[in-house]
């Protein structure tokens, strides 16, 4: 199948594009009068909340949209050609081979049956007709183009045999095997782990060059966009509502949602107790429940009754190239350099005495080859390495650390799902590190609870809201009646600021933010003085991250908690801990202040994790530093210092100290902690990852 | 006495025309069906699968209507009309591929207009046999009307003579289709009711509410439905069959459909509807009263089916992750001991070889159970019994020496049990920080179920005889198919319910009941069951099928169940025997079967299709 040459206008044109899906009971507008342009060898980034339709309007490209999803509206030009009016053979000509499209989960997109090498060979030779020794040359030549290391050993294994990073370049790579005009990137990343996420978004940019693709990158995280894009396009609830070119809207948006979605992600500068985030009031509305006339108007600050509940609101240009658009009515009259109002300051809450205290704790897995008859050697797991740390009274410690780093171990051996293999766990001086939890009373079982990641599986979803909190005040023996507990769940639902008819409530009538907080509230059934938060607003949109995060810290201050975060996300951490304890492999290599911990000397793999965030500020001017390779097995840790493999700072420490010892822990001052073998001189000469612009120019 | 004709007296024609739409629909549905397989084009609503399935329910419909237009009343069918109908059936088809693509230069798409023809016959034949069937029965007491207004005053016959002349005279008016429409009368109307009042609440009532959203889920429905109603009039209020399933009227054997009955009583009714049997017995009575064995057991076995593949299969889901080496202490010595005792009984009672099988197979479990975890051994024993032929198990337990040793009811002492088992638990790990409310709950429901399982299992001159409350003894036959159909199910179940269970088992909520404190039992009954219950529910169907299929097979060796017992696959049985001379016998049970079977399919089919959408 050959390309369609000789074009030079946009790659592709999508004007006024709907799309709605057909249930048995309505019709769902899934997109509505949804334009775009992409211009040969840009990058556009498409931003938005789930829900809001980006995914669709990228199958819809595709022209899959199953079986009940129809175009209904508008149209999609794809080199000058409306794919409305190709037929199913010209688009399956076009798909994998003009348009080509990485998906998020890597795992899912590969065929776990089929080798690397024929998943990607099989790209050229369905559309081009290729000979398999040209195929094969291709793929390894594209393999290398990805930066896998040994391209041949690549394409001879099998998906399942690759980590997750190496699986999404293998994706990337099959994108590019037909030399695509055309890249749809559906969240690529967000299914990896920091580092990793850098390295790909970097390896993605270099190849748009090398390669002269257009690339449509649908995303949820504004940093990564800024990072990647050239133009970007802000979609809220099925439309686009602010489009343009990406240093101007980011630096001078015309849409009170584009604005009210920076002020809710924690950039540099936010602070829990002096410059909280702003949540965005209000819910994401359900697509048959739409508003009539402005989409955002019932959570917008400055909506006006009479004018933006008037019916269908077109794009308007918002400056006069007619480059940068917005569909707001009002954004002549806003005053977009309004300083936030800045709410109640809160105060910050006394950090009392120690809780928890953990020292030296070990938890080790044994891994026997065969159970049955005993035989062949056991392999041991290092999942936890000498963890010691302390946490005081309204305290919220951050845990920080990519996959694999052991931190959802130390919270099992913490919960006592699992028991300390060595080491020892204080919870008011006494012993629990031995306890399994079915030893454990009551008290101490309700004082350690846990809040979990995924939203959508944290709640039983065939027992009520109300069903599922009472549950856990019976089994904490919290009220002596059925109608006292039924009153305490009430009083912990207001807590959470859930509305009290919630109770009845199944879980799959609520939102994502609106089960988060049913699960925080069933964590504190029982008063627990020490939460492990697991993760717990990664999952969620930004708009509601705010909000989840602020209740938290509501809470906390409240009740006086213990809170442990854990977390990969470092801008949030810096927003609300007051320590951060950074994990690798099971080793704590660095714990200290969260000042201490943003600025440096740091260790070298904190100094990593922070140049890897995206952070969503045009001000902003970050060191770049990319990690080479992947997080070693915990199986199989390298010898010597655990982060040895992938460290830039390696050749400055004398004799290969690095691969032989693992470093002693040294403390820096302050309580700030640092397991690396560098010396004071050279951590001294450390530069600030993270700069503002103009401190920068100063 | 004239025997009833199939459409009944005033329908003449009627046969005909349905003959004409359905050699219509057939030509249609096979041009269709050929043309689609030709063309490329998917726009046509019609799929191969479609095609094949209406060709093959034509064949049957054809078959008949052609046997009564050409065989006159009473028509069944013999081995040269088949013939005859498979000759042009195949000329029927060498017509329609010739047709097919004559359309082809006719039309844009052949295949839809084919299909477009083909659903518009259906309609027509459906329109048909409802104006027949009104007409039917609106007229058919005319004749007898004109009947008595022409007879003489002075020699018409006293009212009780006329009134049974009256009877036969409006019966042979309806024919057998309609006699036998009006025999089911109380199942439509229970039906009528049923899909009226579920129709108008659908929204309100979940998952079954949602069926009435699809055509195939309500047909399934409705068939299984019709057999259960049938069951429950026939079972209880003794309506619906005509005759009694053991009674023999002479000159009856092996009669056609619709012989009147001879020297009929007033009382009794006075034809075979559908013909009589080789023990000239009432066919049509038989296949109905067949329905309540059928119906009762096949639910009731599956659902103690599920009550042991849920209560073994969650614990090894569950606990399929560490070894259960914590048990080495006692429970090790106690199960070793047991195991011990058995082999050495068996040493002393059966022999060496036997001894050695125990042993073998009793010390790989002691050795899954304690050297790795229950999950393998739990799965090992299920697909030990998978592994055995179920016909060859089938035939082991009904052994009348077997059954002397009373294996069946130790096994029925093991099997029921599980349900007392699986309602204790599950109270119990849910009020167990209640203590009143605990008690109060398991005794409301333990105590009844357990009086209800002594009676099951305690029969009176059996191995197990010492329970002085027995309220009822189950016929020998009964427990026997009922033991091995349980027992060859649940490993199946088993199987299922422990995948669900180790899906379910990664999810966040199940460590948020972990982290507080929750007993094992309560996560796998509260936690994770109901979030199973979508699968389970439909594997309950199909396995209601299968059960139902297994008792035919069961009924159709006579293993089991008595050999005069009219339930389906006895009946099956029966009729095979002179099929090819008289296959009005072994049909009607058949066709229950099959529809019973096809009905619970399509309820599984509707019932996944729904629950898969939001």
């Amino acid at each position: 199948m050959s390309k369609i040459h000789d074009y030079d206008g946009p790659i592709l044109e999508i004007d006024k594009l709907s799309i709605s899906f057909f249930t048995r009971l309505r019709e769902i507008p899934a997109v509505m009068d949804f334009s775009v342009k992409v211009a040969p060898g840009e990058a556009v980034g498409l931003v938005g909340e789930s829900g809001c339709g980006k995914s669709t309007v990228a199958l819809g490209v595709m022209r899959d949209l199953g079986k009940n999803g129809r175009i209904v509206g508008g149209s999609i030009k794809f080199k000058g050609r409306d794919m409305e009016k190709m037929d199913a053979d010209e688009l399956r000509g076009i798909r994998g081979n003009e348009i080509a499209m990485i998906y998020q989960e890597p795992m899912a997109s590969l065929n776990p049956a089929m080798k690397i090498g024929a998943q990607l060979m099989e790209v050229p030779m369905i559309h081009e007709g290729v000979s398999e020794t040209e195929a094969y040359n291709r793929a390894l030549e594209v393999v290398t183009d990805v930066k896998l290391p040994d391209p041949k050993r690549m394409l001879s294994s099998y998906p399942h045999q690759l980590s997750g990073g190496q699986q999404q370049r293998i994706v990337i790579a099959m994108a590019l095997m037909s030399k695509p005009s055309l890249l749809i990137l559906d969240e690529p990343t967000t299914a990896l782990d920091v580092t990793v996420e850098a390295a790909v978004v970097e390896l993605v940019k270099d190849l748009g060059k090398k390669y002269g693709t257009s690339m449509l990158f649908i995303s949820h995280n504004l940093g990564l966009v800024l990072e990647t894009c050239d133009r970007i396009c802000v979609m809220y609830s099925g439309e686009a509502v602010e489009r343009g070119d990406i240093e101007t809207v980011f630096n001078n948006m015309q849409h009170p949602y584009t604005q009210a979605l920076f002020r809710s992600i924690p950039l540099p500068g936010a602070d829990k107790n002096s410059r909280p985030l702003v949540a965005i009031p209000g819910n994401f509305p359900l697509p048959h429940e739409r508003p009539k006339g402005c989409n955002f108007g019932p959570r917008c600050d400055y909506y006006e009754e009479g004018q933006c509940d008037e019916g269908f609101i077109p794009m308007h240009p918002a400056d006069s190239a007619g480059d940068h658009e917005t569909r707001c009515l009002k954004f002549k009259e806003i005053d977009w350099n309004a300083p936030l109002e800045i709410g109640e300051q809160k105060t910050k809450g006394e950090i009392g005495k120690v809780v928890l205290k953990m020292d030296n704790l070990k938890k080790y897995y044994e891994v026997a080859a065969n159970a049955l008859f005993g035989g062949a050697e056991t392999r041991v797991v290092k999942a936890n390495e000498t963890l010691s740390f302390e946490a005081h009274e309204s305290e919220t410690l951050a845990i920080v650390g990519e996959s694999g780093c052991g931190k959802s171990t130390f919270a099992k051996v913490l919960m006592g799902l699992e028991t300390a293999t060595d080491g020892e766990i204080l919870l008011d001086g006494e012993n629990i590190e031995g306890t399994a939890i079915e030893h454990r009373d009551t008290k101490t079982v309700a004082d350690i609870q846990m809040v979990f990641q995924n939203p959508f599986d944290t709640l039983n979803p065939s027992m009520t809201v109300g069903r599922q909190i009472v549950r856990a005040l019976e089994i904490f023996g919290v009220g002596d009646s059925d109608e006292a507990r039924r009153e305490r769940m009430l009083h912990l639902l207001d807590l959470v600021k859930l509305p009290r008819a919630f109770a009845d409530r199944m879980p799959r009538q609520l939102s994502g933010g609106q089960k988060q907080r049913v699960g925080i509230a069933r964590a504190f059934a029982g008063d627990a003085r020490i939460v492990v938060a697991d993760e717990p607003v990664s999952a969620l949109d930004v708009s509601v991250q705010a909000a989840v995060t602020d209740l938290l810290m509501e809470i906390q201050r409240e009740h006086k908690t213990t809170l442990l975060f854990i977390s990969h996300d470092l801008s949030i951490v810096r927003y609300l801990s007051d320590r951060v304890m950074v994990m690798y492999l099971g080793h704590v290599v660095e714990l200290g202040t969260t000042d201490d911990i943003f600025s440096p000397p740091y260790h070298p793999y904190t100094e990593a994790l922070l140049s890897a965030v995206p952070i969503a500020d045009t001000k902003i001017e970050k060191q770049h530093i990319v990690l080479e390779g992947d997080i070693p097995s915990a199986m199989n840790p390298p010898s010597g210092c655990p982060f040895q493999t992938r460290c830039r700072w390696k050749d400055n420490v004398p004799d290969g100290l690095c691969d032989k010892e693992v470093p002693q822990v040294k403390d820096l001052g302050n309580g700030h902690e640092i397991k690396c073998h560098l010396d004071d001189k050279t951590l001294k000469t450390m530069e600030p990852v993270i700069k503002l612009a103009q401190e920068a120019a100063e | 006495m004239e025997p009833l004709t199939w459409f009944g007296a005033y329908a003449t024609g009627f046969g005909s025309l349905l003959a004409i739409a359905i050699t219509i629909a057939v030509i249609c549905g096979l041009c269709a069906m050929l043309l689609s397989l030709t063309s490329s084009s998917t726009s046509g609503s019609f799929s191969l699968f479609n095609g094949i399935a209406v060709v093959v329910l034509m064949i049957v419909g054809f078959s008949y209507v052609y046997a009564t237009v050409t065989g006159g009343a009473g028509g069944g069918l013999d081995s040269g009309s088949l013939g005859k109908i498979l000759a042009l059936l195949l000329g029927l088809a060498l017509f329609a591929a010739m047709l097919g693509y004559f359309m082809n230069t006719f039309f844009d798409d052949p295949a839809a207009t084919m299909g477009y023809v083909f659903v518009l016959a259906l309609k027509v034949i459906g329109l048909l046999v409802a104006a027949w069937l009104v007409w039917t029965l609106l007229f058919a007491g005319a004749g007898f009307r004109d009947y008595v207004a022409g007879l003489d005053p002075d020699t018409m016959p006293d009212a009780e003579t006329l009134a049974a002349e009256k009877r036969i005279a409006v019966m042979q008016g309806r024919g057998i289709i309609a006699s036998i429409f009006m025999r089911f009368m109380p199942v439509w109307t229970s039906l009528a009711l049923l899909f009226t009042v579920s129709m108008f609440y659908k929204r309100k009532l979940g998952l079954y509410g949602k069926l009435y959203d699809n055509i195939i889920g309500m047909i399934g429905f409705g068939l299984v439905m019709f057999w259960v109603f049938t069951a429950f009039y026939s079972g209880f209020f003794e309506m619906i069959a005509t005759h009694g399933a053991l009674d023999q009227a002479s000159g009856m054997k092996n009669k056609l459909p619709g012989t009147p009955l001879r020297g009929a009583e007033a009382h009794e009714y006075p034809f075979y509807l559908l013909g009589g049997d080789n023990l000239a017995r009432d066919v049509f009575s038989r296949m109905v009263m067949g329905s309540g064995i059928v119906i009762l057991i096949a639910p009731l076995a599956t659902l103690f089916a599920f009550m042991v593949g849920i209560t073994l299969g969650l614990p090894a889901g569950y606990f399929s992750g560490p070894a259960l080496n914590s048990v080495k202490s006692y429970g090790a010595i106690a199960t070793a001991a047991v195991f011990a005792v058995i082999v050495v009984y068996t040493l002393a009672t059966s022999g060496f070889m036997n001894a050695l099988i125990f042993a073998t197979v009793l010390g790989i479990m002691f050795a899954l159970l304690f050297k790795t975890t229950l999950d393998t051994a739990l799965s090992f024993l299920a697909n030990l019994i998978l592994a055995f032929p179920v016909i060859l198990l089938f035939y082991l337990l009904v052994t009348p020496e077997i059954v002397k040793t009373g294996l069946p009811q130790y096994m029925a002492v093991v099997l029921f049990a599980f349900p007392m088992i699986f309602v204790g638990v599950l109270l119990h790990s849910r009020l167990r920080t209640q203590p009143a409310k605990n008690k109060l709950w398991l005794s409301v429901w333990l105590i009844p179920m357990f009086l209800l399982y002594m009676s099951t299992i305690n029969t009176a001159g059996s191995k197990i005889d010492f329970w002085p409350l027995d309220f009822f003894d189950i016929p020998g036959g009964i427990l026997v198919v009922f033991v091995s159909v349980v027992f060859v199910n649940s490993p199946t179940v088993f199987r299922i319910v422990r995948g669900l269970a180790l899906d379910i088992n990664s999810r966040d909520y199940v460590a948020a009941a972990q982290t507080r404190g929750e007993g094992p039992w309560y996560i796998m009954l509260w936690e994770i069951l109901p979030n199973a219950r979508g699968p389970l529910i439909v594997d309950f169907c199909l396995r209601i099928g299968y059960t139902t299929i297994l008792l035919g097979t069961l009924g159709f060796f006579g293993l089991g169940l008595p050999p005069e017992s009219p339930d389906w696959g006895s009946t099956i049985n029966d009729g095979r025997k002179l099929l090819m001379i008289y296959p009005h016998p072994a049909l009607p049970p058949a066709f229950a079967l099959l529809s019973l079977v096809l009905g619970l399919n399509l309820l599984a089919d509707g019932l996944r299709e729904e629950s898969l959408k939001d």
